[in-house]
Formats: C-alpha cells, structure tokens, sequence
C-alpha cells in the first residue's frame, strides 16, 4: 500500500512538473499576422548580406573639393 | 494595423543629397522586414539572402529616382516584390509546381478565430514556412506585407494592386486557409 501511494504520489509529480513545462513553452497568437510578426522578430538577418552589399556598392564617395582647391586649381 | 499620420514617411532630403550614411541608415531600418519578406515569400535562405542583397543594390542605385510619393519602406517592398516574382516566375517556367488551390482550405474546418497555439517554438519557423509553402502566391505575400505594422492597408492595397476593402477581404480569407495549413503541420 505504502508503495502503491509513493508510486502514485510520484506520478502525480511527473504529470504536474509536465503540464508546467508545457504552459511555459505554449505559446497563443492572436492571428497569422501576430505569428509572423512573432516569427519574424526571431529571424536574424545574415551579416554577410552587408558585407556583400558594401563590397556591391564601392568606397564611400570622397568629400567635395574644398571651394579654394577649385579656385587654385589644386 | 497602424495608419499612418499624413505626410510622416516623406523624405526630408532629396534623394540625390543622401549620403552613404543615410543609405546605411536605410538598410538598418529596412532589412530585416525586407529579407524575412524574401525568406517566406521564396521559402529558401540562400536565395533570400541574395534577393535582399539586389533589393538594396537597386535600391543604392536608384536613389535619385525616389521621389518621396510613397514611404521608403513601401519603395523597397515594390523593388523586393518584384524581384521575387520575377524569380519565382522563372522557376515556375523550369519546374512543375503543385498549384494548392485555396478554396480547398478556405472550407477546411478551421478554427480561424480560435488562436493559434504552439506548443513548442523550436521549429516554428519550419512550420510557418511550411503552411505558407502550401498558400498561393497572392495569399502568402497579402499576409507577409499586412504582418508588417509600419505597413497600412492602403499601402498593402498599392503594393498588390488592391483595394483595401480587398485586401482586407482576401485577408480573411488567407489567414483561414494559413490557420488550416498550420495547424495540420503540427
């Protein structure tokens, strides 16, 4: 009887400390919207995608003359 | 949704004048909205990456035809969307595609106004991709540009040539036909 009850009473634990684990991990969404929304907040973008871009879109355009290099030609 | 205030997504500056910080700027502000648009709508990363890319190199090369008609994120949308059609079109014309009718789903017993519950967000974004693979192309990119709340309705009705009483009704009918697909990827 004794090992019956400790049987149960452990069980019982297992089945609480389950439902706890899966009210913390579900998640509710409102909408397909909400859920993409969620999605996409949790989508990183790939780093290289700059570095790509910044090799695509070349150097920085130099700073314009300064108004007395065009007067003396310099 | 958020409706914007009139006249807040115009430019300050006229595009020719923006300089290689601004456009870093840009691309900040923008890029994540832009390649998850890419990522979903084209459902693989390598080619997503590479259409983002493109988006902005047009979009760095096209500057000076900005007006400021329409807010820069809207802009990018246009380029990005069309983009990814483009691709899409050509892969259509090289691959014999399953063409999932909507209607099928639109009937589907569906709990649309039930939530969506997710027990386990670990895979999620595999199932996300999953239900939206099973969409058509008009229902996928209606509810990818109205999950974007910097997006209007009106602006969403420009970008897919609606509307906005219409998109909000194929809207209703997408995020039915998303809710069944979901909800079988489970």
């Amino acid at each position: 009887m004794k090992h019956q009850s400790k049987l149960s009473a452990e069980q019982h634990q297992q089945h609480a400390a389950e439902q706890q684990t899966q009210s913390k991990s579900a998640r509710e969404f409102a909408s397909a919207e909400e859920l993409l929304r969620y999605d996409a907040a949790h989508t990183p973008v790939p780093p290289d995608i700059a570095r790509r871009l910044q090799k695509s879109v070349g150097p920085a355009k130099p700073p314009p003359r300064s108004w007395w290099r065009n007067l003396f030609g310099w | 949704m958020r409706e914007p205030t009139a006249g807040c997504e115009a430019l300050t500056a006229p595009p020719a004048e923006l300089a290689s910080t601004e456009f870093s700027s840009l691309y900040a502000e923008n890029s994540r909205a832009i390649y998850y648009l890419a990522l979903r709508y084209l459902s693989d990363p390598q080619k997503a990456e590479d259409a983002t890319h493109d988006v902005f190199l047009k979009a760095f090369r096209k500057l000076d035809q900005f007006r400021g008609e329409a807010s820069l994120r809207t802009w990018l949308y246009r380029i990005a969307i069309n983009h990814c059609q483009n691709l899409r079109q050509g892969w259509h014309d090289r691959h014999v595609f399953s063409n999932v009718d909507d209607a099928v789903w639109e009937n589907a017993v569906a709990r649309t106004d039930s939530p969506l519950r997710v027990l386990e967000t670990k895979e999620l974004g595999q199932r996300i991709q999953k239900a939206l693979d099973g969409l058509s192309d008009e229902y996928r990119l209606l509810l990818l540009l109205v999950a974007d709340e910097e997006l209007s309705y009106e602006q969403v009705g420009v970008l897919v040539g609606q509307s906005p009483d219409a998109v909000r009704g194929k809207l209703h009918r997408a995020r039915k036909v998303f809710a069944a697909l979901f909800e079988k990827t489970a």
